[in-house]
């Protein structure tokens, strides 16, 4: 066991393959109707997501409600370059998630002068702007909303339906959360952390606030642009602006929260909860924002470091009480 | 000659926080500088460091280098290191965390790196690891590591923020008021585990302390500003005896024809 963690720690992808080759078995052991793989791919894209949001908000606590906007850029990039130049999956993704990381560089910028509800003001701004730009202009197609974006296919095999297309869903996310985890257990993470607790102590201490600033925005955007054109491509392959609001942007937050703030594993573990209680909810879709809203504010209030930070807590007090032999509260 | 300023000025407004201020400092040296509250002591490490931009006309020269207009992380990376007055811990971090944060400047940290090479970074982090366990061993919060800065006692933060500011190997090491709120006990301890840090690292000190039994034991010169001036400069015992520094003190010191007037009234 001791060997296997040491394997695992020199070559974490391994431990990666294992996680591809675990969920890759899931719909067939598991799953009984193509709902639920469909389902299973909104949960990734919104891992995807909310690792990005857990990079920007948790790790660089740099406030911004703007990124249901990043993840818009992403979706339109994917959608418009499929409709006027008729270009495939496997073309749209890289180009989405360079365009997105260009507008995450201008929704970083007011960073540098803004902090905490001012900031989240201003990227609140950028955001809807983004939806606006799209809604406002037949470019877009913002009436009807793009459609039958095609789904990819590889070497003939085309992954047009539900469970096919979890694969790639699946994939993109296992490769997303490899680059989470790889980037903020390496010293950039800590850059970010000592940004989040104090800037000006980070700027002493040697961090170059301004740079680390602008790649957490970059990275986050970029993994709100994979998500976006992994949404968009996804069968039927609709979009419309309305899938953008602010009320998504609310539930991207409460993934985030709820899953704890400036944990590794937050965006994940608060991405899977929140989508499966979003679908069990839906008949009750008039009180859905009251119950997220409910979430956040009752897990800022008893949990604020959401439920992964509640886990690590429980381990660290059971390890110092063994060192130590003491209780710490 | 480590640091030195020519004519450091910074005003905020109309007030001179900081007035035409020629400073130097030898290597190996341990600098008091002393003064009463608002006399300029912080804002001259601030200016120092980087944090404000002094007012033109003004140089500041480190080790070498020309830093009047450098930003902070830049002159950190030269070897500058300073604490504050009101810790700046980082409060939801780690306490190992807090040191390795610290120890940034030394390592290049590469994007492509941390994707890609694993087990380098894997490597590096473990290096780096194991040393800052050895400070924090040797300031005594090894016990402590995994837990929140913000679970530390007092004393214990004060500990933390030097091995963070030791974390980096800095060449100049700029305390402000690291003893501030300490039992006397804990200031012994800590004046006695900076004494030997300085051996252990050859490090060059500055010291900001209100508590002047500390500054006169432990300091070669002690500085001493008032209203933003330099009033008087040399051993501990000449500054403890200049009318200057009594005056911006105590006040004024009468003849006794002035001391009957005075009581008189």
């Amino acid at each position: 066991m001791e060997k296997f963690k040491i394997l695992i720690r020199n070559y974490p992808f391994i431990a990666f393959i294992i996680a591809f080759c675990i969920l890759a078995l899931v719909p067939s052991v598991i799953f009984t109707d193509v709902y639920q793989s469909h389902l299973a791919t909104l949960i990734f894209v919104n891992i995807v997501v909310a690792a990005g949001l857990n990079i920007v908000k948790g790790y660089c606590g740099q406030v911004t409600v703007g990124h249901v906007g990043l993840f818009a850029v992403g979706s339109y990039t994917a959608g418009t370059l499929f409709l006027y130049l008729g270009l495939g999956f496997w073309v749209t993704l890289p180009i989405a998630i360079v365009v997105t990381a260009f507008f995450g560089v201008a929704m970083g910028i007011p960073s540098f002068r803004l902090e905490g509800p001012y900031l989240a003001l201003a990227t609140l701004g950028g955001g809807e702007a983004i939806r606006l730009f799209i809604e406002n202009g037949n470019f877009f197609r913002s009436t009807f909303g793009i459609s039958d974006i095609p789904t990819p296919s590889l070497m003939g095999f085309n992954f047009d339906s539900p469970d096919r297309y979890y694969f790639i869903s699946m994939t993109i996310m296992i490769i997303a959360v490899y680059f989470s985890f790889s980037i903020l257990r390496s010293g950039i993470g800590r850059a970010f952390m000592s940004i989040r607790e104090d800037p000006i102590c980070a700027a002493a201490a040697g961090i170059n606030v301004k740079k680390y600033k602008i790649l957490a925005f970059i990275l986050s955007a970029m993994f709100a642009g994979a998500a976006g054109a992994v949404y968009a491509h996804m069968p039927p392959g609709y979009i419309h602006p309305n899938n953008y609001t602010v009320i998504e942007m609310v539930t991207f937050l409460a993934m985030v929260v709820l899953g704890g703030l400036g944990h590794i594993w937050g965006g994940i573990i608060g991405a899977v909860i929140i989508t499966i209680v979003y679908d069990l909810t839906r008949p009750l879709y008039k009180y859905q924002l009251l119950i997220f809203g409910l979430t956040i504010v009752l897990t800022i209030l008893f949990m604020p470091k959401g439920i992964g930070g509640f886990i690590d807590r429980y381990f660290l007090e059971k390890r110092f009480k063994k060192k130590t032999g003491t209780e710490k509260t | 000659m480590i640091l030195k300023t020519k004519q450091l000025t910074k005003s905020f407004g109309g007030l001179k926080a900081m007035d035409k201020v020629d400073f130097e400092l030898k290597k190996n040296e341990i600098r008091g500088i002393i003064g009463p509250n608002g006399s300029g002591k912080s804002t001259f490490f601030n200016l120092v460091s980087g944090i404000y931009d002094s007012d033109p006309g003004s140089y500041i020269e480190f080790d070498g280098h020309d830093i009047t207009f450098t930003p902070p992380y830049k002159i950190a990376g030269y070897g500058l290191s300073r604490t504050f007055q009101l810790l700046r811990l980082y409060q939801d971090m780690t306490v190992i965390d807090n040191v390795m944060a610290g120890y940034h400047t030394k390592v290049p940290y590469s994007f492509i790196d941390a994707v890609v090479g694993r087990k380098k970074i894997w490597d590096q982090e473990r290096a780096i690891k194991e040393e800052m366990m050895e400070l924090l061993s040797f300031v005594g919060l090894a016990d402590y590591a995994e837990l929140n800065a913000s679970e530390l006692s007092g004393g214990q933060r004060r500990l933390l923020v030097l091995a963070r500011a030791i974390a980096m190997k800095p060449k100049l090491l700029m305390l402000d008021e690291p003893a501030a709120g300490l039992s006397p006990v804990n200031v012994d301890n800590l004046m006695k585990i900076i004494m030997q840090l300085k051996d252990k690292y050859g490090l060059t000190l500055i010291i900001i302390e209100h508590i002047l039994k500390v500054v006169m034991d432990t300091c070669n010169t002690v500085t001493v500003f008032d209203h933003g001036q330099k009033i008087a400069e040399g051993t501990p015992s000449k500054v403890k005896d200049d009318n200057a520094v009594i005056e911006a003190y105590l006040g004024k010191k009468m003849d006794d024809e002035e001391m009957r007037k005075a009581l008189a009234v």
